[in-house]
């Protein structure tokens, strides 16, 4: 690359008065926007393909997620565990990892965590079984996530592939778990049996949080989701101010270099899968300890559980660009959006899929103008310091030769 | 010696001119209003610093890049050339200084890629073809041989032979003998003199001012993408060269500090393992021992083998009496090893990291810069505005990312950052590639400083200027073993010699 | 001994699958540019073939079974067209490869929800009654005492590996086309100095990854399942990648690698009672394949050489 003269800045000023980090910020933030814009001025070319307006059906997703009935609560709810996810996903991602297999740790989380529901009552009393079954549940998350782990560092394979292979073994093993050791014992007689576990005891399960802001139990709001926001906290503060987070972005970003300067690799991605088993083992949480009046009770684990959390979580995390306090808002943002689902159908001419897939431009959109714009942002970056190097060389002159020439 | 005997200057018409040529990049303008001829049956050296713009004008002549301004004649008529297809059609070919060829495919294969010849590979044809053209110019390859097992003299061939293969008039080099042995390079020289007996047109990058004035016709001097000066070798010197580049008189050796040398404190016995056979060598204190050897001898394994990097299948790394075996990269760093790297953005920075970020690489174990596993932002910033501030890293603030920095000012920022630990011994590896001289200066005088603070310093590099300017002692590597060891007044030739091998396992006096 | 047969005619419609995706992420990964997403390509199939088979199921007369056909050839348009954001994204802005791969098998789900309620009315699955070849019977082979169950009561498109591996091999090593592609999938900076472009070649080889998996996804819905359901494709698009790394990037050596995956899918639809496997408990059981793709991921990631500039962004112009 050539260092050559360049024309002196005008007015002899040298720097310009914008901080780095600001200008970075607010370059985020404009190619965001444009990324929802693209988005939903793509969905609005959908919308009129189905003959509605596109201004009415946006009103009605934003209705039905504000002032509809428990339409916030609704929201919050469905954001947690995606909160939990899109961590799990994005702190392994910052270390240059996928962890596709969250789907499969939260799985095999809720199982920990259901056994220790039903068998650990006895040990420990009163509200301490609840923190004892997220406890389990973490660990679960943590065990199986230890697997692609230690294969990654080990033989080098490819997350991407193991982990989802690991999603498939474990929905033979909640079926298994389902069928044998925590079937259900406890039906009533004469009635159908169930694949499911019994029933947990009051105390093991996460208390509602929504009867204080005058929601419905229906929407199951808990207080996991404060206990989402602070572990989007204690994420933000892992990566950005403690050593294993540095650690972990600098094997993520060059991993060459982070060896030479003694950073172990195979160290910070086990301990990255570790905590990203433990964030994954808390999204299943809500299923199964949070009460739910409109399906039938809670606090058991059942066989039709939810199964998608884990890639939206991916979704979310790209939303939020790989960002813990971004991922909160992306979080809730794309709940908002999914609780148009029910009212569409209802009140305009539009499928509930159609969220599905504006959901799916979003994120395609988000990926594309976040990448484009950071390499503008790193572009831009580098013109700024070399002007800044050439005016500061121009005001400098050149240090006379110290050194006696010697003849050729 | 009939080297300016081509085609009488000024005899025959120019077959390629470069008029008032501009080419600008974000922040800097490479190329400056230049203007250029090249004739037939001639060999043009077109000399400069790094980054004068040499390359980058001939890229442009090549359609790698579009030129901002000015326009291109070739026999008399303007062209224009929008890709390296372009100006393959007008019979301009070029050898990158780095070559581009496909390692797992023959040479064959490698020559005739992208002029195949149809939509169906003929093998064999093909392998004729080359063998043939081969012959004709007297190269020595073998079409059948694939790529990957090619020495680099080899490689470098079969990147002329895509060139001719295409029926090309002007033949771009660039900086064709930084990779060559000496003896290599005379090969390529003999080469070149027949491509020029045959009418070619030759261009010739370079920065090695003894080079060009054995083999060109005439001499131009780039510099900071302008042309300074148009000369022959019988009008002109190196002292003179080398001012028309830089501008000012140049040093071409720094006065070394007399220091006292002390006891072993880097002792190598044996190492075996990836390209290393049987090395050993030894580095006292207050020494600087210079390692010469053309790239791929072993240079990165040694490097990586001393740094914990790379496993050694035997031998013994010692510091200061330690053994250091099976100690982690961070242990070695920690017992007093200081580590400039030869891949600055592989192995030496991390790019998408701000400079305080970077500053802290290598001791992020360490207090105060961490407490419990916590960074302490404020100590590691104020690490980095120390570092900055007396290394003269060039930038607007330790917040700007380590990848926006020039070339010159990484370097320096990862010297400030492995100096600042206080090394016992400071492993500098290439530790000037891609500078300017202001910056090669700059790191020269802070090597030399390190053995005037009585430390040791092992320098592995592959610019023989650069290790006769600071070693005490220069030791050469071939094929994984060091195979000479010679005074800093030692002639050229006899070094040159032990980079080839060619030499018995002792130094001349 | 029938049983093993069996089995072996269950591996041979799984070959076929993981054997078509493969090729797909074979052209692709040789070009340089990594398809993780090959899973959402081959959705994509699933539906759209489907989809083909009941429409033009009733269409056309003449004993030509077009519905069955033309799912498979909309199955394979479909997937060369979804696939070309993957193209988009990665060839011309250059965005990581495993990130678009991610963002495609996600899109991919969520499309093939919203195409199946416009197709079927109905977000996860196809209405039943859907058109197929008639099966077929290898003559000889499928007269063998016992085993000879192998080779009956097969789809004819089974047949289709056998006939394009050799000429995969032939376009990839013998023509002009393939030379191009592999030199961009081992050094693109090589392959732009001889004036070839690399941005079309990667292009065209990604359109073919597409083209291949939804070919491969629509086999699926359409011969084999005979409907579509969400979640067909059991990550197969992903075992087509360990097919592809175990048979380091061979198109005649994924013929052994795809058999082997496609065993192992066999193995709990058709093994359950064998000695050993009957003691397992099922569940234990099912998981085989997905077993079976980590045991060889883990044990042979050492041992292969992938193409040079795979995944890595080529930061040259677009050309």
């Amino acid at each position: 690359m050539a260092t050559t003269v360049a024309a002196p800045p005008a007015a002899g000023g040298v720097t310009r008065s914008r901080p780095e980090w600001l200008e970075r910020a607010v370059g985020q933030g404009l190619a965001l926007l444009l990324a929802v814009v693209i988005a939903l001025a793509l969905g609005s070319v959908i919308i009129i393909l189905y003959g509605e307006n596109p201004i009415d059906v946006y009103e009605t997703i934003l209705r039905s997620a504000t002032t509809a009935k428990d339409g916030p609560a609704w929201v919050l709810a469905a954001a947690t565990p995606l909160i939990f996810s899109a961590l799990a996903v994005s702190i392994c991602f910052k270390g240059g990892l996928f962890n596709i297999g969250v789907e499969g740790q939260y799985l095999v989380a809720m199982t920990t965590a259901a056994w220790a529901a039903l068998h650990l009552g006895g040990v420990l009393p009163g509200p301490l079984l609840m923190w004892g079954v997220l406890l389990f549940g973490m660990l679960g998350g943590m065990a199986y996530a230890a697997v692609p782990g230690a294969l990654k560092v080990k033989t080098g394979a490819h997350e991407v592939v193991t982990t989802i292979m690991m999603n498939g073994i474990a929905v033979s093993l909640v079926a298994y778990a389902l069928n044998h050791p925590l079937r259900y014992t406890n039906a009533p007689v004469g009635q159908n049996v169930d694949l499911r576990t019994n029933i947990f005891p009051a105390n093991a399960k996460v208390p509602d949080l929504g009867h204080v802001f005058g929601f419905g139990p229906a929407p199951r709001f808990s207080w996991l989701f404060p206990i989402a926001v602070v572990a989007a906290l204690i994420v933000w503060f892992i990566v950005k101010r403690m050593r294993l987070g540095y650690e972990a972005r600098a094997v993520g970003a060059s991993a060459g270099s982070a060896q030479a300067g003694g950073i172990s690799i195979g160290s910070v991605q086990m301990k990255l899968f570790l905590i990203s088993g433990a964030l994954a083992g808390l999204v299943g949480m809500q299923q199964i300890l949070v009460n739910n009046a409109s399906t039938s009770t809670g606090g058991y684990l059942p066989q039709n559980y939810e199964a998608t959390l884990g890639f939206t979580g991916i979704a979310v995390a790209f939303l939020g660009q790989n960002n813990p306090i971004g991922i909160v808002f992306a979080a809730i943002f794309w709940a908002a959006l999914s609780r148009g689902e029910s009212i569409l159908p209802i009140e305009t001419n539009m499928p509930r899929e159609f969220v599905i897939i504006l959901q799916g431009i979003l994120i395609m959109s988000v990926v594309i103008t976040y990448t484009l714009a950071k390499r503008r942002l790193d572009r831009r970056q580098t013109g700024r310091v070399i002007a800044e190097e050439e005016a500061i060389e121009m005001q400098q002159p050149e240090p006379p030769p110290t050194i006696q020439e010697v003849t050729a | 010696m009939s080297d300016t005997d081509g085609a009488g200057s000024g005899s025959s018409p120019p077959l390629v001119v470069l008029e008032h040529v501009t080419k600008r990049f974000p922040g800097v303008v490479a190329n400056d209003d230049v203007s250029l001829e090249l004739r037939a049956g001639e060999v043009h050296a077109l000399i400069g610093e790094n980054g004068a713009g040499k390359s980058t004008l001939m890229r442009v002549l090549y359609g790698m890049y579009p030129a901002d301004e000015g326009r291109f004649l070739i026999r008399g008529e303007e062209v224009k050339i929008h890709s390296p297809r372009d100006a393959i059609a007008r019979g301009i070919g070029m050898v990158h200084q780095h070559f581009v060829l496909v390692d797992p495919f023959t040479v064959a294969e490698n020559v005739v890629l992208g002029d195949e010849g149809g939509l169906v590979l003929d093998e064999d044809g093909s392998e004729q073809k080359v063998r043939d053209l081969a012959d004709a110019y007297g190269f020595q390859i073998d079409p059948h041989a694939v790529v990957e097992d090619l020495s680099v003299g080899e490689e470098q061939r079969v990147e002329i032979l895509k060139a001719l293969y295409r029926g090309v008039d002007i033949l771009i080099l660039d900086e064709p003998t930084a990779v060559l042995t000496p003896a290599e390079s005379s090969d390529l020289f003999e080469n070149l003199r027949r491509l020029r007996a045959d009418g070619k047109s030759i261009v010739f990058i370079s920065h090695k001012l003894d080079e060009v004035l054995e083999i060109a016709d005439r001499i131009t001097v780039l510099r900071r993408g302008v042309v300074v000066g148009e000369t022959t070798p019988a009008e002109t010197s190196k002292a003179k060269l080398a001012e028309m580049m830089v501008g000012r008189p140049v040093l071409f050796r720094l006065e070394k500090p007399q220091v006292e040398i002390g006891e072993a404190v880097l002792r190598l016995e044996d190492l075996v393992g990836g390209r290393l056979h049987q090395l050993s060598l030894e580095v006292r204190a207050g020494e600087i021992v210079g390692v010469a050897g053309v790239e791929g001898n072993g240079q990165r394994d040694l490097a990586d083998a001393i740094m914990g990097l790379q496993p050694l299948d035997g031998g013994h790394v010692i510091l200061e009496g330690r053994d250091l075996a099976s100690q982690t990269t961070a242990e070695i760093r920690n017992a007093g090893v200081g580590f400039v790297p030869e891949d600055r953005h592989e192995q030496g920075l991390v790019l998408g990291m701000t400079i305080w970020e970077n500053s802290v690489l290598g001791r992020q174990d360490d207090a105060p810069f961490v407490k419990r596993g916590v960074l302490s932002l404020r100590t590691i910033k104020e690490l980095a505005k120390k570092l900055v501030k007396l290394f003269d890293v060039r930038a607007r603030s330790i917040d700007v990312t380590a990848g926006a920095l020039s070339g010159g000012n990484q370097q320096k920022l990862i010297l400030a950052r492995e100096l600042e630990t206080d090394p016992k011994l400071l492993l500098a590896a290439q530790p000037t590639r891609g500078l300017d001289v202001g910056a090669i200066e700059f790191v020269w005088r802070e090597i030399l400083d390190q053995k005037a603070a009585g430390r040791g310093v092992l320098l592995i590099s592959a610019e023989l200027d650069e290790i006769y300017a600071l070693s005490d002692r220069i030791l050469t590597l071939y094929e994984g073993r060091i195979t000479g060891e010679y005074p800093p007044d030692a002639p050229p030739e006899d070094v040159g010699r032990g980079m080839l091998g060619d030499v018995a396992m002792q130094g001349t006096g | 001994m029938s049983k093993l047969g069996f089995a072996v005619s269950i591996a041979f419609t799984y070959f076929t699958i993981i054997y078509l995706t493969g090729i797909g992420g074979l052209f692709s990964e040789r070009s340089g540019i990594v398809n993780i997403g090959l899973e959402g390509l081959m959705i994509i199939g699933t539906v759209t073939g489907s989809f083909g088979a009941y429409y033009f199921g009733a269409k056309l007369g003449w004993g030509v079974p077009a519905g069955p056909i033309m799912g498979l050839l909309l199955g394979m348009a479909c997937g060369a067209a979804f696939a070309s954001i993957h193209a988009l994204a990665t060839v011309t802005f250059k965005i990581d490869h495993i990130v678009s791969g991610v963002v495609i098998n996600l899109v991919a789900v969520g499309l093939a929800r919203f195409l199946s309620t416009i197709f079927f009315g109905q977000a996860t699955q196809s209405d039943p009654g859907q058109p197929h070849l008639h099966v077929i019977s290898i003559p000889l082979l499928s007269k063998i005492p016992q085993f000879g169950v192998a080779f009956q009561g097969l789809s004819p498109f089974v047949l289709f590996p056998f006939l394009i591996v050799f000429p995969v091999w032939w376009v990839l090593n013998r023509t002009r086309w393939g030379l191009r592609l592999r030199s961009a999938g081992e050094n693109p900076e090589a392959t732009r100095a001889v004036g070839v472009a690399v941005a079309p070649l990667r292009w065209e080889a990604v359109l073919l990854s597409g083209a291949f998996a939804g070919l491969s996804g629509a086999f699926l819905s359409v011969e084999i399942v005979n409907n579509w359901r969400e979640g067909q494709t059991l990550g197969l698009g992903f075992i087509a990648l360990a097919a592809l790394i175990l048979s380091n990037w061979n198109p005649v050596r994924l013929m052994g690698a795809a058999f082997l995956f496609g065993f192992a899918q066999a193995i709990p639809l058709a093994l359950r009672d064998w000695p050993i496997i009957r003691s397992i408990p099922e569940q234990f059981v099912n998981m085989t394949p997905y077993v079976v793709t980590i045991v060889v991921l883990a044990g042979f990631i050492g041992k292969v050489r992938p193409p040079a500039a795979a995944g890595k962004a080529y930061e040259g112009t677009t050309t």
